[in-house]
């Protein structure tokens, strides 16, 4: 079982348009995920910037939900129109 | 045609092609914007979520068929990279009158502009940056609302 996160826009310059990873040990929620996420790329705040949207397994979360390990997490910037 | 083409278009092919689905509306009306040359700008990246980008342009479709008679709609959009001058976007909407075509396709162009799943980057003269909507898109799209 692994997770797939996406990165768009100027995000993933930083961290790659995806990662496939396993749900790395002692994280459960999305808040910890990112917390990990920021600490490994060296981008505190980054993700949890107000104007970025948070998809799991492409449906728009506003809270901090369990992750079981085989989800996929979009970490969307604004959108810049077509 | 597909929704989103991650290569160009001949947009002349494309509204014969969706004239064929209008059956027997009186009116036709497509837009077509296209990469503007402004800036030194030499290449236009669009990035797309996919299935999230379609199902976003899916809803504003069916909520503009919600609010017009219109006998077909088709949006065709390009994801990629692209140069000055190439067709980016073209929306096309069939009515039995003018009016409902034109509102309709005026209607999904703002919604395009603002509230579609896209990132874009351009490179040119001062490098490359992501770009986000200007202020008069949202004025647009604003036109639309209901309250």
């Amino acid at each position: 079982m692994c997770m797939t996160i996406l990165f768009f826009g100027r995000l993933s310059d930083r961290f790659g348009p995806q990662i496939t990873c396993d749900l790395p040990d002692g994280i459960d929620d999305l808040a910890a995920l990112t917390a990990w996420l920021e600490h490994r790329h060296d981008a505190k705040g980054l993700l949890t910037e107000p104007s970025i949207k948070v998809m799991v397994d492409k449906v728009l979360v506003h809270d901090n939900p369990k992750l079981k390990g085989s989800e996929e997490i979009g970490f969307l910037p604004p959108v810049g129109g077509g | 045609m597909p929704m989103l083409l991650d290569h160009d278009f001949d947009p002349a092919k494309a509204l014969a092609e969706f004239e064929r689905t209008c059956g027997d509306a009186g009116a036709v009306v497509s837009f077509l914007g296209r990469v503007r040359a402004e800036g030194g700008v030499e290449t236009l990246e669009l990035q797309s979520y996919p299935g999230v980008t379609e199902e976003g342009i899916r809803a504003a479709i069916q909520a503009a068929q919600s609010r017009w008679p219109l006998s077909a709609v088709k949006v065709i959009h390009r994801i990629g990279r692209m140069r000055p001058g190439a067709p980016i976007v073209l929306v096309m909407t069939a009515a039995k009158h003018r009016r409902a075509a034109f509102e309709a396709c005026d209607f999904l162009m703002d919604y395009l502009k603002t509230e579609a799943i896209f990132w874009k980057r351009q490179t040119g003269a001062q490098g490359t940056q992501w770009i986000e909507p200007r202020a008069e898109d949202y004025e647009d799209k604003n036109r639309w609302s209901r309250t």
